[in-house]
């Protein structure tokens, strides 16, 4: 597979083919009649798949720098270049984005009955967005696309979002724009500061992070700026006030995207920018604890918050918001482990996360409510749906065996050498995560069946399987067996690992990274 | 092409785009004299002066190609590439709000072409203005400009409005002259030049004396009404509404063009030397008027007003340019008022065609449901809009990004923060407008419906929306010309200043 790869040239045009192919889609569901508008997103989604596969062994693990480089000059005066290129850190969140994309089109089958072509269009450049925050290596693109990415957002919640979504769609966009203002302040300052010392004015990722030494003077503000826009995104707590509304409020493949993708800029970009340009004030001690407080805080207020929440869609939005603070916590933790951790529960949050949405969607299209009170006993009228609900409650809970357990299992153990404390208290979710979510299985799917509406539900339909088996044999792939993805993702946590570990106060340092895991 | 100013022939080679339009513009004048009826002879007349337009870049096109430049000392007008890139840019604007009131001015039954003879002769001022290589031609542009502006914001007679519009911008604009013209005064005291150049050459050889710092003062606070700074803008707001919406769109964008190409100019080659005295002092101004101006527009409810106070906190932007006084600063002037006008004439373009007849004013919440009657035209609003705010895409971002990025060069990081957290307000009343017609419904079943949109004004409209979308993807050619103009007017200005 990997020299026929090789032969086609695979490496040189597929990030160009996957960036491209959905803006060309855009304008054919335009130009084509309104039936036509999901088969030609589903077409492009489906294409996107097929090739975007291949990445998974052209990819080659054992070398930690970018692959797929592309570099095309785009404003050359100023040193801005169409610069892309993928390593393990964005490897398995390019390859996640592709993968969703058909079950997202899938997932909106018949939950988008009205304004069919401007939804497929906006998912699309939504589609487009997502993979070009991922894969750019140049800063100046990279803010491109992580503003660009706003605009079909906010018209996928505005439109055809439910009763709150005007309210919602604002909340989301100004959060995140005004979030990532003092980022472009940053960037610019960056290549100025370090084109006064080298000679070469340019925003390519690469060279900034070779002369990151020459930024040292003004660590700590920079840090702050990109801090800020990333930790809105991810959401960190205190910022995360806007991702309830928006996940609640968004249609199913708003939610979708916004969980599996959306929610992990935020913590790609700490581990791609912000913490290797700015180690020293990054990983200090006080900066440290700060943040790993503030990943600890939000774990355990958001599932604390999760449990009474009567709304479902809003008790899995805050199951994100203490999920993504596992991620933070692992990336603050500075091994090896807890690093890789953190970018499987990247991967592992999107697919439970996901499939919940998802499920909850098919849910709301049968009874038009989200209110776990109104439900109750469904197993027994749908009892596939139960099954596959269950299974990914237990996912999201972290059970051993599923997706959920391996990543917060390393990035506990990784980050317990520098933050025992918070590490200990972080465990204690464990039994907050598995009541919120159990408690919600059991009201929705069992109990008694109060409601005779509920009784006339009708069991998922084949497409609904379609898009749910493919995630939850993913569940079960990564749970028995990770050693595939951790394998990806080593070199480039090794990398990151021996790029930070100088900086790393001395406390830090008795406890050396030792393997990646006992997992395989 | 060298041309020796101090002949007859080389002054009217160098004044040809202006003494065109000025041609044309008596021309257009007899014309209107026998016709001046109907409503044809309105668009006849309209469409006679973009041809003076279109007459006037050609022949500041021919100046350009031929490498027009000045033998020896540049009198009474430049002859550099910032003029003529100024040129073209001014003209740009008036061609473009002539083609917007070419059905509009019938529409609310403004019956009287001497409009256009009027806005070709404040283009001449502004041309002028902007290209003024001393401070008697600056002050001549200044007045020709201004006094053409005072009438087309009255033009609309019948409306009370209008008229209160025009005396209030007289009657500021008045006193904002007397300033400008005590400063040149003082100026002239100190110095005994009139010459940029001069004035520059004597202050970097003398120190600094009360008079030169009081008239440089006092010109400064002209500039600054006329570009409505924060604390001299309060007129922009009754005035920008009350005026036609073609008119203030040609305020909008022209007029403050021109005062901000002209500023350029004037602290670059008179008072460099001074350099450490007026930063500090347009360092304030920018910081005040893009905090006050994005706060206040907040606040509003009528489209036109909230335009207004945008247009002072994007004149606070411009500031940031001005502070960096550097061939990026000159460079980014040029990029973020290309970017500016383009987008600020598309907005009132689509504004225009929204106006009902004799109707008072837009409110936001008349733009509700927008997108179901009129897609296009409401998502290019929504266009403009996003290049206001300056999002990532269209022309606007780049045009603050070059801003930003000439001030950081400069070391000046504050400057660039406010700039920044200007913009994260200015989402605050951007993003209402695309929310009220994209995402809320109509409010009842006639709303829109009486919507005109000529087709002049939708294909200018049209052009301008395109343009900031593909200069927002693809700015290189903008960048690389206005680099290249730019340099010129400070290498132009050095030497002469260090005999």
């Amino acid at each position: 597979m990997t020299s026929f790869l090789a032969s086609i040239g695979y490496e040189h045009w597929i990030l160009q083919v996957l960036l491209g192919l959905p803006l060309l889609g855009m304008p054919l569901i335009l130009v084509f009649p309104r039936h036509m508008a999901r088969w030609i997103a589903l077409t492009v989604a489906l294409t996107e798949l097929v090739l975007g596969l291949g990445i998974w062994w052209a990819f080659d693990p054992s070398n930690p720098a970018l692959q797929f480089v592309t570099d095309v000059d785009w404003i050359g005066r100023f040193g801005i270049g169409y610069r892309v290129g993928i390593d393990g850190l964005s490897v398995l969140m390019v390859l996640l984005s592709v993968i969703m994309m058909p079950l997202v089109v899938w997932g909106s089958w018949r939950g988008i009955d009205q304004k069919q072509r401007g939804f497929y269009t906006l998912l699309l450049a939504l589609k487009t967005g997502m993979l070009g925050v991922f894969v750019s290596t140049d800063l100046f693109l990279f803010y491109f696309f992580w503003e660009l990415l706003l605009i079909p957002m906010y018209f996928l919640i505005g439109i055809w979002g439910s009763n709150n979504r005007l309210y919602a769609a604002t909340k989301f966009v100004i959060y995140t724009f005004v979030g990532s203002l003092l980022m472009l302040v940053a960037i610019v300052w960056m290549v100025w500061t370090v084109g006064k010392g080298t000679g070469t004015y340019s925003f390519a990722y690469e060279h900034l992070l070779e002369h990151a030494a020459l930024m040292q003077p003004w660590a700590g503000w920079l840090f702050v700026a990109f801090a800020l826009a990333f930790a809105v995104k991810v959401p960190l707590f205190p910022f995360h006030t806007w991702l309830p509304d928006a996940h609640t409020e968004a249609p199913t493949a708003g939610s979708v995207d916004l969980a599996v993708i959306l929610l992990k800029m935020g913590t790609y970009g700490f581990l791609r920018f912000a913490i290797p340009f700015f180690p020293t004030f990054a990983l200090s001690e006080t900066v440290g604890l700060v943040m790993a407080t503030l990943a600890v805080t939000g774990i355990v207020y958001a599932a604390l918050v999760a449990m009474v929440q009567p709304d479902l869609k809003r008790l899995v939005a805050y199951s994100s918001v203490s999920h993504l603070g596992f991620v933070m916590l692992g990336i603050w933790g500075s091994t090896v482990e807890s690093v890789q951790g953190a970018i499987l529960v990247m991967v592992s949050h999107g697919l439970s996360t996901g499939a919940l949405f998802f499920l909850i969607g098919m849910l709301y299209e049968r009874r038009h409510t989200r209110n776990i009170a109104d439900f109750g006993g469904l197993a027994k009228a749908a009892p596939l749906m139960a099954a596959a609900f269950t299974i990914t409650a237990f996912s999201s809970i972290g059970l051993p065996g599923l997706n959920g357990f391996i990543g917060e299992f390393l990035v506990l153990i990784g980050a317990f050498g520098r933050y025992p404390v918070l590490v200990g208290v972080a465990t204690t979710v464990v039994v907050f995560s598995a009541a919120y979510m159990l408690w919600a299985t059991q009201r929705v799917f069992f109990n008694r069946m109060t409601n005779p509406l509920n009784e006339a539900i009708g069991d998922l339909t084949r497409r609904e399987l379609a898009v749910l088996v493919p995630l939850i044999l993913a569940m079960f792939w990564i749970g028995l067996y990770p050693g595939p993805l951790l394998r990806r993702t080593e070199g480039a946590a090794r990398r990151y690992i021996e790029m930070v570990q100088p900086h790393l106060p001395a406390a830090a340092m008795q406890h050396p990274a030792t393997g990646a895991g006992g997992s395989h | 092409m060298p041309v020796d100013l101090s002949t007859p022939v080389g002054a009217l080679v160098a004044l040809l785009p202006e003494l065109v339009l000025t041609a044309w513009a008596l021309v257009v004048l007899l014309v209107v004299a026998w016709r001046h009826r109907t409503a044809r002879d309105s668009r006849f007349v309209g469409l006679l002066s973009i041809v003076g337009y279109v007459l006037a870049l050609l022949a500041t096109t021919w100046l350009a190609w031929r490498g027009a430049h000045a033998d020896g000392l540049s009198q009474m007008i430049a002859l550099d590439g910032f003029r003529f890139a100024s040129d073209a840019l001014l003209l740009w604007i008036a061609g473009a709000v002539a083609v917007l009131s070419l059905r509009w001015l019938e529409r609310q039954g403004i019956l009287a072409p001497e409009y256009y003879v009027l806005l070709m002769l404040a283009t001449v001022g502004m041309m002028l203005l902007a290209g003024a290589a001393d401070l008697i031609t600056l002050f001549l542009g200044l007045e020709v400009m201004s006094i053409s502006v005072y009438v087309l914001a009255g033009y609309d007679r019948t409306r009370r409005a209008s008229a209160e519009a025009a005396l209030k911008y007289f009657l500021i604009g008045s006193f904002a002259t007397g300033f400008l013209l005590y400063g040149i005064a003082l100026i002239y005291g100190a110095t005994g030049q009139f010459n940029l150049t001069l004035i520059g050459a004597q202050f970097a050889a003398t120190e600094p004396s009360l008079m030169a710092k009081l008239g440089m003062g006092l010109l400064l606070i002209g500039f600054g009404f006329k570009v409505a700074a924060v604390p001299f803008h309060a007129w922009a707001p009754d005035v920008y509404e009350g005026a036609p919406t073609p008119v203030t769109a040609y305020m909008a964008s022209g007029v403050k063009a021109a005062a901000f190409l002209a500023l350029a100019r004037v602290l670059a080659e008179a008072f460099p030397a001074y350099v450490d005295l007026w930063r500090p002092i347009v360092w304030g101004l920018a910081i005040v008027t893009i905090l006050v101006g994005n706060l206040v527009a907040l606040a509003q409810t009528s489209i036109k007003r909230m335009l207004a106070y945008s247009a002072v906190a994007h004149a606070g932007y411009l500031f940031l340019a001005l502070w960096a006084h550097s061939d990026e600063g000159t460079a980014a002037v040029l990029v973020y008022l290309l970017a500016y006008s383009v987008t600020t004439v598309a907005a009132f373009g689509i504004l225009a065609s929204i106006e009902r007849a004799g109707a008072r004013t837009v409110l936001i919440t008349d733009l509700e449901g927008l997108y179901s009657v009129r897609p296009f035209a409401s998502l290019g609003l929504s266009v403009c809009m996003l290049s206001l705010l300056g999002f990532p895409g269209t022309f606007g971002f780049i045009g603050k990004w070059y801003l930003i990025s000439a001030t950081l060069a400069q070391g000046e990081v504050v400057l660039a923060v406010v700039a920044m957290i200007g913009s994260g307000i200015s989402i605050g009343y951007y993003l209402p407008i695309v929310l009220a017609m994209t995402l809320k419904p109509t409010r009842t079943r006639q709303a829109h419906q009486t919507i005109r949109f000529p087709r002049p004004a939708k294909l200018a409209v049209a052009i301008c929306v395109v343009a900031i979308l593909v200069l927002g993807i693809w700015p290189n050619t903008v960048l690389d010309f206005a680099t290249q103009e730019a340099v010129q007017l400070r290498r132009i200005a050095t030497p002469v200043m260090t005999r």
